[in-house]
């Protein structure tokens, strides 16, 4: 009894203090959650497929979308799988550019707008604007800048493509939203920005170009290569979600503040971010970095080697018949890089390059992948990654789309699934899902997307109030 | 095109005449045989960084390691010896394949089996100023492939992955 007084009066203010703000479990659920080993609390936690049963985090968040192609659009998308209502602009009856994009053979998906039965939208605009509604508005009219005008005034903000200072000509820029909605968060994202080349456009290979992305990819000369631009536009991708970054910071400023922001964001600066220790490099040294294909500047070894034979011979499949050869090998460590000296059988190079900083050179590393090309080339890439692994070394193949699909791995994490869209029927999908899993409000994809102009009398009727007959002369005019 | 190889081999009392072209995806750096796409005269090089390092050099008796990828009689009226002519020129890996015919490939249901929902034409059921309905029911919008994935299902052929 003593004891317990004791305790108690050591433990007061734990014992009154509000549950929440105790240690420990909270509920049973979560005592389960603690004792089960980590694996099973992931499974749990995580459990994907069941995302559509969990709060979305920016659920209340109305944001505009009047972007095109990949960059801008994908900003857009991740505040729409995160739960935000978007609307996404087009041009009437002709829709995003990237509607009209399709890899090869039929990649189409129909229809694309009731006038235009024989046309379709391609598999080059996934990802990029999933979950959004669909509204067409001709926004140079002066008669539709009444609605532009009224959905302003009831969102969180916009996001934007146009050549710099295109929507200040047409009355719709930063500093005219303001004045209607001071909360209003307005992205700019284009090329270059204010500043000497202002007109310049933007591609994913322009911004790759323009900001010394590509001088460092590829292949060196004298492997027979050249500069290369990554092949999946990834500088649209990656400044997409940079921007994305900003309007959920300028989100929370505004929660402190009570007032909006404009973002200016240039593809071709965000690009310079990934160079990392390029522009240092220069100004200590004045070395202009090179590019080393798929071998590693700073760790050797640490890169891709071509196997001699492919795991599937008989495949009809190029890229799994001729393809499925590459290797990724990692052992910079001196203890890995002997013990790879070991498993292929050239004790004399490790003791040639027994220090990371005597195999880190140039000659060196042609000498050494050189090597290990040669134990690779009667080997397929199979053997070659269990022969290492084996040995306790990092080796991993280098994957094919199928070998993602058919992977594991990615099935149990749900990375890459099969989904239903409402509209089109069964489509495989893997970017929703890639972005990091979160426990209480993870990313979800309802669809894909829609057809032009799909939520015209949502939009126009439900939210704007404007009656049918207004929103059916719009439509006859071709200004929505 | 890196280089070519201009095959002179005396062939049945005329002179061969025929353009071996050297693409740079295959010879930009490399060293061995390679056989006349009209003859089957072989010929060594060594190219390096897409030029002629050594050769072509007559290998009478020796087997090729590879072919060229294209070659062509300009001097003959044009033969078009395309790529992946059985035993002269080399296949070009690329090379359109079964599932790809060169004509729009109309595909109603993914690989696993389930039906898409975007073919064309598509019967024009927009509302109102272009808007859609959120969700289409197959079975009524294209009763026949509905009644397709039913025999599929039957057959076993509809799979989770």
């Amino acid at each position: 009894m003593n004891d317990k007084k004791e305790w108690r009066t050591k433990y007061k203010n734990l014992i009154e203090s509000p549950l929440e703000e105790q240690y420990g479990p909270k509920s049973k659920q979560e005592l389960d959650e603690m004792k089960m080993p980590y694996e099973d609390f992931c499974k749990a936690v995580f459990a994907p497929g069941h995302e559509m049963g969990k709060p979305e985090a920016l659920k209340g968040t109305r944001f505009m979308s009047t972007t095109m192609y990949i960059f801008t659009p994908h900003s857009c998308a991740n505040l729409a799988e995160l739960g935000a209502e978007v609307y996404k602009f087009e041009m009437p009856r002709m829709g995003d550019p990237m509607k009209h994009t399709s890899p090869f053979n039929e990649a189409y998906l129909y229809p694309l707008h009731d006038t235009r039965p024989m046309t379709g939208t391609g598999y080059g605009f996934t990802s990029a604007n999933i979950n959004e509604y669909y509204v067409s508005i001709d926004y140079h009219i002066e008669a539709m800048k009444e609605p532009f005008y009224r959905i302003v005034k009831m969102s969180d903000g916009l996001v934007e493509c146009y050549r710099p200072g295109t929507f200040d000509r047409w009355k719709q820029s930063y500093r005219y939203l303001a004045e209607m909605n001071p909360r209003f968060i307005y992205v700019w994202g284009g090329g270059f920005g204010y500043g000497p080349k202002v007109f310049g456009g933007s591609y994913d290979i322009l911004g790759q170009a323009h900001a010394g992305l590509a001088s460092v990819t590829g292949m060196h000369e004298f492997m027979g290569g050249h500069c290369a631009k990554h092949s999946n536009w990834c500088i649209d991708w990656y400044s997409g979600t940079q921007i994305t970054f900003g309007v959920l910071a300028a989100m929370h400023w505004r929660r402190k503040t009570g007032l909006g922001t404009m973002i200016e964001f240039s593809q071709v600066q965000a690009a310079t971010r990934v160079l990392g220790h390029a522009a240092p490099l220069y100004g200590r040294f004045g070395i202009v970095r090179q590019r080393w294909g798929n071998w590693d500047t700073q760790l050797c070894v640490h890169g891709i080697i071509l196997c001699g034979k492919s795991d599937y011979p008989d495949a009809i499949n190029p890229q799994d018949k001729f393809e499925a050869r590459y290797a990724m090998v990692s052992a910079f460590q001196d203890a890995d890089f002997k013990a790879l000296c070991e498993v292929i059988k050239k004790p004399d190079m490790y003791s040639k390059y027994i220090k990371h900083k005597d195999r880190v050179g140039a000659e060196a590393q042609v000498d050494i992948y050189a090597t290990l090309e040669d134990w690779a080339k009667d080997k397929s890439r199979a053997e070659v990654v269990r022969i290492l692994q084996n040995e306790g070394l990092l080796a991993e193949p280098v994957m094919n789309d199928r070998e993602v699909y058919e992977n594991p791995h990615y099935r149990t994490r749900g990375t890459l699934r099969w989904m239903d869209d409402p509209l089109f029927g069964d489509v495989l999908v893997q970017g929703t899902y890639s972005a990091g899993l979160m426990s209480k409000t993870p990313r979800r994809q309802v669809w894909i997307w829609r057809p032009v102009g799909a939520d015209n009398v949502k939009f126009y009727h439900e939210l704007l109030g404007y009656p049918i007959s207004q929103v059916k002369e719009w439509y006859d005019k071709a200004w929505i | 095109m890196c280089d070519i190889i201009w095959c002179k081999k005396d062939v049945g009392g005329k002179p061969c005449d025929t353009v071996n072209y050297l693409d740079p995806y295959c010879f930009w750096n490399w060293k061995g045989n390679i056989n006349c796409a009209e003859c089957g005269a072989v010929y060594f090089i060594h190219m390096i960084n897409g030029h002629m390092y050594k050769g072509p050099e007559d290998r009478p008796g020796e087997k090729p390691d590879t072919s060229p990828l294209y070659a062509d009689k300009p001097l003959d009226g044009y033969k078009f010896i395309t790529m992946g002519t059985e035993g002269r020129t080399r296949p070009f890996q690329c090379l359109p394949r079964h599932i790809y015919l060169g004509v729009p490939d109309m595909v109603k249901f993914s690989i696993r089996g389930k039906p898409l929902r975007g073919w064309r034409p598509q019967a024009p059921s927009a509302g109102i100023a272009g808007q859609f309905p959120f969700n289409w029911n197959i079975k009524k919008l294209a009763p026949e492939v509905w009644a397709e994935y039913q025999e599929k299902i039957a057959k076993g052929e509809v799979k989770d992955w």
